[in-house]
């Protein structure tokens, strides 16, 4: 249920994850099925889950998604698109506005423009994370404050969708010009 | 195999009878497979008496009964391509229906009789064999020499294609288990190769395995920290592979002998099959090889120039997935300490070239790319058995796939994405979809697309019997649980009821345990062993390991003992040891299971003092808080939707 105290760190939003996965490697180190290959069942059961436990909580901190929504549940607060308010129209509106731009630079192959506006949603990304750093720092806030938050959860996600968007239109242009490559070695062959 | 006179190294070696069982490392390839072991703490491959290491992977089923593996199956190949299984490796773990199972190939498939599960079978001499079994010959075979090198083989690891999914997996550990062999662990082979590579050269640093073998392609990427082996990120392809390369050059010959391959007999294919790797081995040196037309008529000439067009989009296939894999390790090419070549299909010139030119840097190529595999595995096997160096090494794999269920409308809810480092467990939590659904259908799947049915089927089964309430209120957990070797497990539970259900995953492709059972038994009428008394044995072995492992263990952490609870633990050792002394193995399996019953909460409170002192080395004023949460799954999954009925006749 606590990610942060499975692996001893603070319970904010901003971690020193280099710091983290040491420790993530020296739980696992501790833990890991190989040091109870000769151990009796109830221990190797025992350092599975615990082991099976701390590679989940590394997995959700080491996320700032999912680092946010362990952070908004710890703090009583559901998560999940269904839980959560609705984004506003305004923020609809502009993300109906980015996707067509994206699938137009898409469509005209305008590989710039693609990473352009993956940057422009990088910062947005950013910014949204620097809210939540500073409003899951460390110091007791109420309920009520945190859930005003709530919102970025849902607008992360979508950046998140749309970068790897982003992303697979960069590869699949990538990959079309390397096919072209093999081609022209072929005819020099 | 055939038994060979001593060889002039064996007469140096001293036997020891008192010497425990050596554990042994398995590189169960698609075109060729290895046994070697640690000796002298270095890693070794077992040869056979002609100094030869590899046995291909070729089995031959002959008239009266006789099994044939290795080098003299291959030979037979030609002549008997039905009653000879090459490759068996593409089969493991699919359905008979798959269309990897009807690429170019002499065989004939039995398709299953109703209610038989849905995998590949070959009709050989008027019986029928599924992959697992011909697998298990070959280990058998490995097994053989084995035992013929070091007299007592103790558990063995064996290697898997990273990219191999959960059904492919159980089917290797299923024909580890059928061949005789106690499992120490499924490898992963890239991360075998690294193993191999990164304790030689005591190297940290970023690395890249690009392994193309027989007829499997894996890519990892992985992180070498002071003996951590970190697995970043796995891609691949396991349906490609050298056999790719024959099959392509293959239709070449068909084509210059102007033959159409769709009217070829089966020995036609399977000459021509071997033709073309013979060319492909000749191409790796010179720049054009001639071979005898096998229809008769004149020389038939293929160039490199030739063949690297064909591999070309083979080739392009494996760097997609590369780009991938360093993309999911958030690592790009340059940032690099070394790229690692596995598989004999990277002997090929054209295979050096293109991997050079991907990652931008030559490859290590070392250690030979046929053994490296198998020698990662004996170091393995070797650290498992507790036989190994007193360096800490540990191997931190990942799923190669996402694993999740399908939910409303076919779509997938990944519970487990890809790259998650094993072993996992999580959660998810879901709803019914209409009032008074009584039962849950749970359909578990394997694979990165949206919708369930373009992924792999791992199994489908049912919670029943849950009262009738209005949608959305019943309330089912899904747990999903992956072990060390990559071996899924799901459990389900409803809530409200406490109604629940646990499956290991196999049905959809796998063999259930009562059909390995039956093999197992099969086998006995083969004369082959004797079960009862192996059955006896291994609790034996098993009632000694968990006795030792127990003492030791109340022996290390006495004050973790609650007050009579090392009474409870005593009186269940003494019961077991008692059990050990009789012959019925069923008393002594039932003993070690009322010792792990009294152990359960003590073993917890090693675990989570285990767990503090690995982070009391990390920072100290954490811990106590530490402790208290570290207990159980921890999982922080969101509730997914709801959950489509069974179907009516379920």
């Amino acid at each position: 249920m606590d990610p942060f105290a499975t692996l001893g760190a603070p319970r904010r939003f901003d971690l020193d994850l280099a710091a983290l996965e040491k420790t993530h490697r020296e739980l696992s180190r501790a833990l890991h099925p190989d040091k109870f290959a000769s151990a009796s069942a109830s221990e190797r059961r025992a350092a599975l889950e615990k082991a099976a436990s701390v590679n989940e909580a590394w997995r959700v901190l080491r996320d700032p998604i999912r680092r946010a929504e362990a952070l908004f549940q710890l703090e009583g607060i559901e998560v999940g698109e269904t839980k959560e308010p609705k984004p506003s129209p305004a923020f609809l509106m502009e993300v109906m506005e980015q996707r067509e731009e994206l699938a137009e630079a898409r469509a005209k192959k305008d590989l710039d423009r693609v990473r352009k506006l993956a940057a422009a949603i990088g910062e947005r990304m950013k910014a949204a994370q620097e809210r939540l750093g500073a409003a899951f720092d460390g110091s007791s806030r109420s309920a009520d404050e945190l859930a005003r938050l709530l919102p970025l959860l849902g607008e992360m996600r979508f950046y998140r969708r749309f970068l790897d968007e982003a992303s697979a239109i960069e590869e699949e242009a990538e990959e079309a010009l390397l096919a072209a490559e093999a081609n022209g070695e072929k005819v020099h062959a | 195999m055939s038994q060979s006179e001593p060889r002039s190294s064996a007469l140096l070696e001293i036997f020891d009878p008192k010497a425990p069982p050596k554990p042994i490392g398995i590189d169960l390839g698609t075109t060729n497979s290895l046994v070697a072991c640690v000796k002298n703490e270095r890693p070794v491959t077992i040869k056979d008496c002609d100094g030869d290491a590899i046995v291909p992977s070729v089995v031959h089923y002959g008239p009266s009964g006789e099994v044939i593996v290795g080098r003299h199956a291959q030979r037979l190949a030609a002549e008997h391509p039905r009653e000879t299984i090459v490759s068996v490796k593409r089969f493991m773990g699919r359905g008979g229906d798959d269309p990897e199972t009807r690429r170019l190939g002499p065989y004939e498939f039995v398709p299953p009789a109703e209610g038989e599960p849905n995998v590949v079978r070959f009709a050989v001499r008027g019986k029928t064999v599924t992959p697992v079994e011909v697998s298990a010959e070959i280990l058998r075979a490995l097994k053989r020499r084995a035992e013929d090198e070091l007299r007592s083989v103790g558990g063995a690891v064996i290697t898997v294609p990273a990219y191999f999914d959960d059904a492919q997996r159980q089917a290797t550990k299923d024909a580890g288990r059928l061949a005789g062999l106690e499992v120490l662990r499924l490898l992963n082979e890239p991360t075998a190769a690294a193993l191999a590579y990164g304790l030689e050269k005591k190297q940290n640093g970023k690395f890249a395995v690009y392994d193309l073998g027989g007829g499997t392609f894996d890519v990892t990427i992985l992180v070498l920290d002071d003996g951590v082996f970190q697995v970043r990120s796995t891609g691949g392809d396991s349906a490609l592979g050298g056999d790719d390369m024959d099959r392509a050059l293959a239709e070449e010959v068909f084509r210059l002998a102007g033959r159409d391959p769709a009217t070829a007999s089966p020995s036609e294919v399977r000459v021509v099959l071997d033709l073309a790797r013979r060319i492909k081995h000749g191409l790796t040196d010179a720049e054009i090889v001639d071979v005898e037309n096998p229809f008769g008529g004149s020389q038939l000439s293929i160039s490199r120039a030739r063949f690297e067009e064909l591999v070309a989009p083979i080739l392009a296939r494996t760097g997609v997935a590369c780009r991938r894999a360093l993309k999911d390790a958030g690592i790009e090419a340059s940032e690099l300490d070394g790229v690692i070549l596995v598989g004999g299909a990277t002997r090929v010139p054209a295979v050096k070239r293109y991997v050079a030119k991907l990652f931008g840097r030559e490859p290590l190529g070392d250690i030979d790319p046929d053994e490296v595999v198998a020698l990662g595995a004996a170091i393995q096997a070797d650290l498992l058995a507790g036989q190994g160096r007193p360096d800490d090494v540990l191997l931190l794999d990942v799923i190669p796939l996402s694993l999740g269920i399908e939910v409303g409308g076919g779509v997938v809810d990944r519970i487990l994405p890809r790259n998650t480092t094993i072993p996992a467990a999580a959660r998810a939590t879901y709803t019914t979809q209409e009032d008074n659904q009584t039962g849950f259908e749970i359909h578990v799947v394997q694979g990165e697309r949206e919708l369930a049915a373009d992924c792999r089927s791992l199994a489908r089964f049912t919670l029943k019997g849950i009262p009738p309430m209005p949608a959305g209120m019943a309330r089912l957990e899904v747990t999903f649980r992956v072990d060390a070797d990559g071996l899924l497990s799901v459990h389900a539970r409803e809530e409200r009821t406490g109604k629940e259900q646990t499956v290991s995953v196999k049905p959809s492709y796998g063999l259930d345990d009562e059909t390995v059972e039956q093999m197992l038994l099969d086998a006995i009428d083969h004369g082959e062993e004797d079960l009862a008394a192996r059955k006896l044995a291994e609790a034996r072995v098993e009632a000694s390991r968990v006795a030792s492992s127990t003492k030791k263990s109340l022996a290390a952490d006495p004050d973790l003992l609650e007050p009579g609870e090392r009474e409870r633990i005593e009186a269940a050792l003494a019961a077991l040891e008692s059990a050990v002394k009789g012959t019925d193995a069923r008393r002594i399996e039932l003993a070690i299971e009322d010792l792990d019953a009294a152990t359960k909460d003590f073993a917890g409170r090693r675990m989570n003092r285990a767990i503090a002192a690995a982070i009391a080395g990390q920072s100290l004023e954490t811990v106590e808080k530490s402790v208290e949460h570290a207990k159980g799954i921890e999982a922080a999954h969101a509730e997914s939707g709801p959950l489509p009925p069974p179907p009516p006749s379920g």
